[in-house]
């Protein structure tokens, strides 16, 4: 199992109830796979520096977890298909882990879980976006 | 010390230290934009080494980090101004 970093980013107008949809989507995978979730954190609405399909704002979240490869395979397959996720990117952060070794990083991630989630006021123009940017994400 | 003979020659400029050998506490990481803007232009694009006096090693890391940045709309692959 390695540690990775998911960063995606939904559509800013999403309701609760499809963030929770989506959250649970995510959640399932990981069970499934038998994945280590270490943290999910909601960085709120962010201003977005180009407009990626049409949009100048988005939300942002991150996950960090431990996996397998598979998991990312069927991860980053779901986020490519979901229409509400606007952006995504996984980074390994590092190498084979311990299960004690998870376990120790999921503890210490606990109490920190809520912050971050600050929302930004809406942007009073943004200049720089390229429609011909590449959509979707790319995996490092 | 002797000024330069020609003015062409430019004056002897302190040698510019990698911020992050002299400061081993600043982490290189994709996410923290506040740190990655002060490496980028006006522009937005990646300010050189003999600019920004980084070494090697972390010029390359700062590359990566910059790079992944701009893939999830953080930082702007290029800026146009009007």
């Amino acid at each position: 199992m390695r540690r990775y970093e998911t960063i995606f980013i939904t559509h800013p107008e999403l309701t609760e109830e499809e963030l929770s949809e989506l959250k649970e989507k995510i959640l399932s995978i990981l069970t499934q796979f038998k994945g280590d979730l270490i943290k999910l954190d909601d960085w709120g609405i962010k201003k977005l520096t180009f407009e990626v399909r049409r949009n100048s704002r988005g939300r942002y979240f991150l996950i960090d977890y431990a996996a397998g490869k598979d998991l990312i395979r069927e991860l980053e397959r779901n986020l490519r298909l979901n229409d509400r996720v606007l952006r995504f990117q996984t980074v390994r952060t590092s190498d084979e882990l311990t299960p004690e070794a998870i376990k120790t990083l999921k503890e210490s991630a606990g109490p920190e879980k809520a912050k971050g989630s600050e929302r930004i006021e809406p942007p009073t123009g943004i200049r720089g976006g390229d429609e011909a940017q590449v959509e979707g994400g790319e995996k490092e | 010390m002797k000024p330069p003979a020609t003015r062409k020659k430019r004056p002897f400029q302190r040698r510019k230290v990698c911020v992050f050998c002299a400061d081993s506490g600043i982490k290189i990481d994709y996410k923290d934009t506040k740190m990655l803007t002060h490496f980028i232009t006006e522009r937005g694009k990646i300010l050189p080494r003999r600019i920004s006096g980084n070494c090697a090693k972390h010029q390359r890391e700062l590359t990566t980090a910059i790079k992944r940045a701009r893939n999830i709309a953080l930082l702007p692959f290029t800026v146009i101004s009007t």
